[in-house]
Formats: C-alpha cells, structure tokens, sequence
C-alpha cells in the first residue's frame, strides 16, 4: 500500500497501537476485518501529502503467455512500489488481492467497493502490469 | 437485459476470481469459474495472479513488524468458516431440527411441571367444562355446600363435598355422571363468574390402592379453562373457570386468610 517499509512500519505499530488502546477500554469493533480496513484508511492518510502520481494514461497490454516468466523475473519491492503508486482504489484493490488473504467479497467490504468495480480495477490492473513488464523485459517477438 | 447481467456479473466475478485453486469460494463464484474452467483466457489470468501474488509474498517485511505475525494467518479462519457452514442447507435443516425437537421436549417438560395425581382427570373436566350447557343440568337452586347431602342420599356418593371457600356460592344446576373410565363424576353449576364444580374420585396407586394425595390447591389449564384442584377424603374438587389463575386466586386466598 505505501511502497515504503519505514512508513509502513510506522501504520502497523500505529494500528497496533489502536487495537491495544481499543482492547484496554474493552472497545474492539466486532467486525472481523476492522484491524485491516483501520490500516488501509491509515496507509491513505499517511501517502495524502506524498507528490502524487501524474493523472497519465498508462499502457495497457493483453496478458501474455510469457507473463509468468517476466513476473519471476521482478524484484518483489519494485512489484511493491509499483502497486503502491496506483492511484487509490485500485491501489487498496491490488494490495489485498494479491496479499492472496481475502476472499473477494471480503475485499468489497475492505475497500468499500462495487463488485463491478473491484473487477474493473483488478483487470486494468493486470493490463497495466503487464504493460510494464513488457517494457521492462521485452519479449523477443515484441523486441 | 437480464441475461446481459448476468453475464456481466459472471464476467466481475472471474476478474475477481481466487488465486488459490484451494480456496473455499461461494456458489455464485463456482458456478461462473466452472463455466470458464479450461479456457485459456481464464488460465493466463490465474498463471498471472499466481505469479504475482508468489512475488508478493517475497516483498520484504521489516523484522519488527514480521515477529507479529510469526506462522499465524493474518485472517482468523474461524468466523468465515463457521458462518459459510451456518449457510450451509444441510447443516441448516438439521439445526431447525434439533431446535424444533429440544422445543418439543421443553415444551412437554413445562407442560407436566406442575403435574399432580389427578391433573390428566382435571384437564378432561375441563374439557367437558368448555362443552356443558345449562340444559344439560337438573336445575337445583340452592347453596353449593348443602349439595353434598343430595349426592350421598341420591347417588351413594361419600365425601363429595364442596370446599368452605366454595361452599356458599347459590348453583344453578348439578348432575351426576360416569367418564369413560366409569368413574361417577358431580358437577354443578353456580351463578358466582358462571363457575362450574367437579367433584370425582382421587387417583389410587396402583397396586396398593391407596389415594395418592396431594396438599392444598393446585391449577390446571385447558383450551382457555383454569380449575383450581384439590384433594380431601379421597375425593378431589375442582372450580373451573373460563379465565386464568388470577380468576381464581382471591376465592383461594379467602379460605387462607
């Protein structure tokens, strides 16, 4: 989500920190995914003074056979930095999707999203990413 | 139109569809995954999330916060499953069952809480309480309590006497008859809250033929009917009332104060 383990150290320990106060005054929420939703509206506070990414147009490619292989090929935190630098929703959708913790009905209630809406975001994401990988690891056949 | 959402919703679905083939997913989400399984859209799609999400799992966690979460799984599985096999049909039919079942037995557990020797009899009294007409009664105008004498000299009925509490009550009518199990029943009829009087043999043990007794008033309910029972010389009385417990108390009460 942040694309920054000092930061995202700083959201944890501070949810963390919430959870323990909650728990002390015997507030905690009885909603399961509280803990995480907290950290998400965390993380979106601590990236609304960043230098936000430009509102560009960015490449979209059809998934291709040779994905799998360009993925292994990635440095997990540029993969983390990549998501990160979504714009939000897609963002939140990316991170919990591919945390591969959720069920896709529990990601609607997380990220407060539409149905319709999460799958718009995860497909385009794919095709983004795939843009990318593209252009970092040129296939033969596109080179 | 509807067909055109549907196939719409199939298609967010499969964006959405799980990563991890093991996965419990719910109807909807199997339904549309099973209408895809094998082609070759959906399979570039699960390679490429498997991949990614393999990637994920590398990206490093600074140790601090990695040692909370040591071997635990960040979602505690407990409530998801135990609410899907709460929704599960077959687990939900037999629940309605068991819970229709324990009913029954609380049910018939409450109903013969307050049971006594007699309150099977009582309860069919009452019963026939609810159907008597004044017709049906030999018209008699007098005091509930002096009746006594005319079971004993007309029908050789000892000890059927009304109680004190209900003795001076004016009736209407009495009779005498014989239940299905020819035991010789009195019943008479006063003008007091259209009350009526049973008076009938006590259960016997048994075996050894002994009254089973039981001491002061005790209450039976039947279609809407309340009779308050009591037991004297082998002989119980009960005041029926078309009404509750409350109905009947005060008259109850009299003979204690």
């Amino acid at each position: 989500m942040l694309g920054d383990s000092r930061k995202a150290q700083e959201v944890f320990h501070a949810t963390l920190r919430e959870a323990a106060q909650r728990a002390a005054h015997g507030e905690l929420p009885s909603e399961p995914f509280w803990l995480f939703r907290e950290a998400r509206w965390r993380c979106l506070e601590a990236t609304k003074n960043d230098l936000q990414p430009e509102a560009v147009e960015i490449d979209e490619h059809d998934l291709g056979v040779a994905a799998a292989s360009q993925i292994e090929r990635l440095d997990p935190a540029q993969l983390a930095i990549w998501i990160s630098a979504a714009p939000d929703p897609q963002r939140s959708a990316l991170a919990l999707f591919y945390l591969d913790e959720f069920d896709y009905r529990d990601i609607l209630d997380l990220a407060e999203l539409k149905l319709n809406e999460l799958s718009r975001l995860l497909a385009r994401g794919r095709r983004q990413l795939q843009a990318w990988l593209d252009a970092k690891f040129p296939q033969p056949d596109q080179a | 139109m509807k067909l055109l959402s549907l196939m719409r919703r199939r298609r967010a679905l499969l964006n959405c569809a799980p990563i991890r083939a093991d996965q419990s997913v719910e109807r909807s989400m199997r339904a549309a995954i099973s209408r895809v399984d094998g082609s070759a859209d959906f399979i570039s799609q699960q390679n490429f999330d498997r991949a990614v999400a393999r990637v994920v799992r590398l990206i490093p966690i600074p140790a601090e916060s990695a040692e909370w979460f040591s071997e635990k799984d960040l979602v505690p599985a407990s409530q998801g499953t135990w609410k899907k096999m709460m929704r599960n049909p077959a687990v939900l039919a037999i629940s309605i069952a068991v819970a229709v079942i324990a009913g029954v037995f609380v049910f018939n557990f409450l109903s013969h809480l307050n049971d006594f020797p007699a309150s099977a009899t009582a309860r069919k009294l009452l019963g026939t309480a609810a159907s008597t007409r004044p017709v049906m009664l030999d018209p008699v105008n007098a005091e509930a309590g002096t009746l006594s004498d005319l079971f004993f000299m007309k029908h050789g009925l000892e000890h059927y006497d009304v109680p004190a509490e209900f003795a001076d009550f004016g009736t209407i009518g009495c009779r005498v008859f014989e239940d299905d199990e020819s035991r010789r029943i009195a019943q008479i009829w006063v003008a007091e809250k259209h009350m009526q009087f049973f008076l009938f043999p006590a259960e016997r043990d048994g075996k050894t033929g002994a009254v089973l007794r039981f001491p002061g008033w005790r209450y039976v309910h039947q279609e809407g009917w309340t009779g308050a029972v009591t037991e004297h010389s082998g002989v119980c009385f009960m005041a029926a009332i078309r009404g509750r417990d409350k109905d009947l108390e005060p008259y109850i009460a009299r003979s204690k104060e």
